[in-house]
């Protein structure tokens, strides 16, 4: 069981728990990824000063700095590495802290062997896509709009820079591949999400809603991303006329 | 639960009106009084006013003291006699001292009653918040053994590990299990003490006899993580302490211990005690990771973990509290030292000494006092 077609993803696992770390690591390299430890918060942000890797296992009841302030640090400093939380405390304000704190996913203590691995590889092919499919066309252009997906950096249609959080980068992204088309919240939550970390179609609606903050010169009639109503979304890069 | 507390918050408003009545009752009586008083100054003024007309219409002073007992005529001008008005004087000053002094007296003994009720309702809603944080902590504690427990049980049943990784996985499972056993002992150890329940029977014991009897059973784990033990406690001392609690303290101290030197991957523990001052004192050094200097206090608190990274420290944060707890029922004292994280620690712990001639005695036998 070898992570198909490519190289060896690198993860970075953060867990203070000797076992546990022993643990996570052997069945990750069973899986064919290349593995480093850290056993603290301080451990995990100097290695990353210097190295990159594909994934992030990050606990978050660390000796030191937690683990929420080493996503948010990292996110900070412009890291956009993707972190999944492993944490002893699995209830619903602890999973939107770990999500607001930068994270893509969260798992609570005990969890399954099978479920991390899951959620390891979904996290890994969303990335992966993202980054095959913003190799290709870097820059999107839509009205007076410049999005720069690769420094998740935009230029508005009033000269305003903006810094685009991962998951609205992704959700433009998955919107620009299908311009014209209709494509659905569930389509949309699968593709930038991937897994049941929301509860509901609702939190896509608010991220449009971000998107035509930041990009549509009327908010209230949008001309690029438009309601397609019981349905979804449909991306026009022109704008409707 | 909530029907007391109901009860508890009546009885605080109730207090509380009654306080503000007392007040209100005082201010009226003030007022009564200074009312009072101006009345009977504004009948003595009338009355004044009449032997003046008296006097005026040709009466003599005789017929108009006859008349109007209280007024007196000085040099052909009626006045109010000075007893009088000496005798309203002092009549609501008397009034006013009383009412002050009843009216503290009683304001004083509302707010004791005030103060009684609010520290009670504030140390139930501590009870409460340190039962819900034990409880939030302890179930926290227990979650990373039980997930370290379930992945290596599930990698073995996912998988088909060579020999030699079967025989890691099974190892980790026994340690995580072995941890969990420690955690539920020490927790209902550290409960048993809380509630104050416990048989305190002391009597002179060897000290060396117990840290042998620990030693040997750590022996074998010491060694298999590189860590050497060495221990000089002359024989002939004797400390007055249970000797189920004197296992207990020496264990914890020592599983400390070697979990600290654990975690920065092995080195020395050396243990010495000596006599001093009607007391044995016995210090356990360790090579281990430390603590910051100021956190020695905090050591010995429920779930204070101060190992800090990466290492093999499974503490459950409850070893160093029930030492402390024991120590103080064998009228002991324990204490900790670091010169700084990575740097080794020190713990002395010091227990009345026994008398040489206790044994000779009998033993003697001290009851810890109820709760």
């Amino acid at each position: 069981m070898s992570v198909p077609g490519r190289a060896a993803a690198h993860v970075l696992v953060v867990e203070d728990d000797p076992h546990l770390a022993a643990g996570v690591m052997e069945n990750l390299r069973a899986e064919g990824y290349q593995v480093r430890a850290a056993g603290d918060g301080e451990q995990a942000l100097a290695w990353l000063a210097t190295n990159t890797c594909a994934l992030i296992v990050l606990d978050v009841m660390l000796p030191g700095a937690d683990g929420l302030t080493v996503c948010r640090t990292l996110r900070e400093q412009g890291n956009s590495t993707p972190v999944l939380f492993l944490t002893a405390r699995g209830d619903p304000a602890d999973r939107v802290r770990g999500l607001e704190a930068g994270g893509d996913d969260y798992l609570a203590k005990p969890f399954h062997l099978q479920e991390f691995l899951l959620r390891v590889r979904a996290i890994l092919r969303r990335w992966e896509w993202y980054r095959s499919a913003t190799s290709a066309t870097a820059v999107l252009r839509f009205g007076s709009n410049e999005v720069d997906f690769r420094a998740f950096r935009a230029r508005a249609w009033n000269g305003e820079v903006q810094e685009l959080t991962e998951k609205e980068a992704m959700i433009l992204k998955v919107l620009a591949e299908h311009a014209g088309e209709i494509v659905s919240r569930e389509d949309l939550l699968e593709r930038v999400w991937g897994y049941d970390v929301f509860p509901s179609t609702r939190t896509v609606d608010n991220f449009i809603l971000r998107l035509r903050k930041r990009f549509e010169r009327d908010p209230a009639s949008p001309r690029h991303f438009l309601t397609v109503w019981g349905v979804g979304y449909r991306f026009l890069s022109e704008g409707e006329p | 639960m909530k029907a007391t507390r109901v009860v508890q918050l009546t009885a605080l408003a109730l207090v509380a009106v009654s306080g503000v009545q007392v007040g209100w009752w005082l201010l009226d009586q003030h007022a009564y009084t200074v009312e009072k008083v101006r009345v009977a100054r504004a009948a003595y003024a009338q009355q004044t006013a009449a032997a003046q007309a008296l006097l005026d219409s040709g009466s003599s002073a005789q017929q108009v003291r006859e008349l109007l007992p209280g007024i007196i005529v000085v040099g052909g001008r009626a006045a109010l006699a000075p007893e009088l008005t000496q005798a309203l004087t002092t009549e609501e000053q008397r009034r006013d001292n009383q009412y002050a002094w009843e009216g503290s007296f009683f304001l004083l003994a509302l707010a004791l009653c005030v103060a009684v009720i609010t520290r009670a309702l504030r140390a139930e809603a501590r009870v409460h918040e340190e039962q819900d944080s034990f409880l939030a902590l302890v179930s926290h504690q227990f979650k990373t053994p039980l997930a370290s427990l379930q992945l290596s049980l599930e990698t073995l049943a996912l998988r088909t590990p060579p020999p030699q990784l079967a025989r890691t996985l099974i190892e980790r499972m026994l340690a995580d299990v072995a941890r969990m056993e420690l955690m539920v002992t020490q927790i209902l150890e550290s409960a048993r003490l809380e509630r104050g329940r416990v048989d305190f029977r002391a009597e002179p014991l060897q000290l060396s006899g117990a840290v042998a009897r620990v030693l040997g059973q750590l022996e074998e784990r010491a060694r298999a993580q590189g860590v050497s033990i060495a221990s000089d406690i002359a024989p002939e001392l004797r400390v007055m302490s249970d000797p189920l609690a004197l296992d207990v303290v020496v264990r914890n101290v020592l599983e400390n211990a070697l979990s600290a030197v654990q975690g920065s991957g092995g080195g020395t523990i050396a243990l010495a005690a000596q006599a001093a001052n009607g007391e044995v004192e016995l210090t356990v050094r360790d090579s281990g990771v430390g603590f910051p200097p100021g956190n020695s206090a905090r050591l010995f608190e429920k779930f204070t973990r101060l190992h800090g990274s990466s290492g093999g420290y499974y503490g459950t944060g409850l070893g160093l509290f029930i030492v402390r707890r024991l120590m103080q029922l064998a009228h002991g004292r324990v204490s900790a030292h670091s010169d700084g994280v990575g740097r080794g620690a020190t713990l002395t712990l010091a227990w009345p000494l026994a008398a040489q001639s206790a044994l000779a005695q009998g033993p003697a036998v001290a009851q810890e006092p109820g709760p």
